[in-house]
């Protein structure tokens, strides 16, 4: 019988489904743990730069800002978007593009797209790729950080852009992963708790660590969304194939019941003709 | 009256404790903090910090970053920074060679910078843990 020919090929079809996205997801569980550490570990070093640089934003004088602090008079952006290389992790990429679209103004917008996803998408949308990075397949090292600083310097400090900020998923916990777009630059000044009667000491002076500190908290800031992007796509791509798996189980469960069913309804129709034969057989 | 400090590097929060003083070495020369310091924020360097708590002394090995004191607070944000006596001699020789090695090989992958950054970190682990591992065990 044909149906049962059909039916046996797409058990097995099913299975092997099922073994393939059983497989990608042992892959994203074990480099989940990998990334989690290194985004987790590094998170408090971030938070405590955070911290740093807006308490030492607030006891310098307004004619010592630093270029990073101020905002230049031009209607333009810079966005850096960061998304996976590879698809298969659920409604990631999805909503990081949703992020990215409903981040979109009137502004004329620059894009530094990092992952594959994220520079077909932004082509997609006719936006503006002034540079655009892989993100490969393993934890980024520190040293991708270094061209995209170079980038945003060149945008920011030489006036092109007023603002610069970054889209990419924030890592909250293995099920939820949050499209988040953060303000890089200009550093926002929190002058409301300006505290002027604060003495500190300066070595070697504000001028000569400002710059640095600065850079830092930056090139940090974007390391650490690298970190978070990169935990995020492991844990969307480890639930994903998660439901795949168990999708092609239920599949793989009701098609063997038809087939069992077809099965013995054939061999029921076969007694029956058996039977019948020899009924008539006997009669005759 | 204690100095609270924090140590904290891209790996992981070193330490978050109150201590009695900190000597560590900065652009400018290296300096103490006792409890009661001004306000200051300074750039670290390479080099050896001690801490002392209850007349004890800890010896860490420390590498660049940032130092901030505010009222009593001492954050220390380092690009790396470890205890002495997590500082393990025959890997870190092993790390050095091996940094070394690839170095006159050229190693494109990871660059000059960084595996000078590399051998830089094992000299001086190795500095401050022959200097100290002797009696640091005792102390």
């Amino acid at each position: 019988m044909a149906t049962l020919l059909t039916l046996k090929r797409r058990i097995k079809t099913a299975k092997n489904v099922s073994k393939t996205t059983k497989a990608m997801q042992m892959i994203s569980a074990s480099k989940l743990k990998k990334a989690q550490d290194a985004a987790t570990s590094s998170k408090p070093y971030v938070e405590k730069l955070d911290v740093l640089s807006k308490n030492l934003a607030q006891k310098i004088d307004s004619d010592n800002l630093h270029d990073y602090m101020k905002t230049p008079n031009v209607n333009s952006k810079l966005v850096i978007v960061i998304s996976p290389d590879k698809g298969l992790s659920g409604g990631l990429v999805t909503n990081l593009i949703k992020e990215v679209i409903h981040q979109g103004s009137q502004a004329k917008t620059y894009y530094i797209t990092i992952g594959k996803k994220a520079e077909i998408a932004v082509s997609l949308l006719n936006k503006e790729i002034v540079a655009s990075f892989p993100f490969g397949s393993t934890i980024p090292g520190f040293e991708t950080v270094y061209p995209i600083a170079k980038i945003i310097n060149e945008y920011f400090l030489d006036k092109k852009v007023s603002e610069v900020n970054i889209i990419s998923t924030k890592f909250a916990n293995v099920f939820t992963q949050i499209p988040h777009a953060t303000k890089l630059l200009p550093v926002k000044l929190d002058t409301e708790t300006k505290d002027n009667n604060a003495v500190t000491l300066f070595e070697p002076s504000v001028g000569d660590l400002l710059p640095d500190l600065l850079q830092h908290y930056l090139e940090m800031v974007i390391y650490q969304s690298f970190l978070e992007s990169y935990a995020s796509e492991q844990a969307a791509r480890m639930i994903a194939m998660k439901n795949a798996t168990d999708n092609a189980l239920g599949i793989i469960s009701e098609l063997q019941l038809e087939y069992n069913k077809t099965r013995q309804e054939k061999i029921t129709n076969e007694l029956l003709d058996i039977g019948g034969g020899s009924q008539i057989a006997y009669e005759q | 009256m204690k100095l609270i400090l924090e140590v904290i590097t891209p790996i992981k929060v070193i330490l978050k404790e109150e201590v009695d003083e900190i000597t560590i070495p900065t652009v400018n020369g290296e300096i103490s903090i006792l409890p009661g310091h001004i306000d200051l924020f300074t750039k670290i360097t390479r080099g050896e910090m001690i801490i002392r708590r209850n007349n004890k002394i800890e010896p860490f090995a420390i590498m660049g970053g940032f130092l901030e004191v505010t009222k009593n607070h001492v954050n220390i944000l380092a690009d790396y920074a470890a205890h002495v006596n997590d500082i393990e001699i025959a890997r870190v020789e092993q790390a050095k060679e091996r940094a070394e090695k690839a170095m006159k090989e050229k190693d494109k992958e990871l660059g000059y910078e960084q595996l000078q950054d590399d051998i830089r970190r094992a000299a001086l682990q190795l500095k401050i843990a022959k200097k100290h591992k002797s009696h640091s065990r005792t102390s």
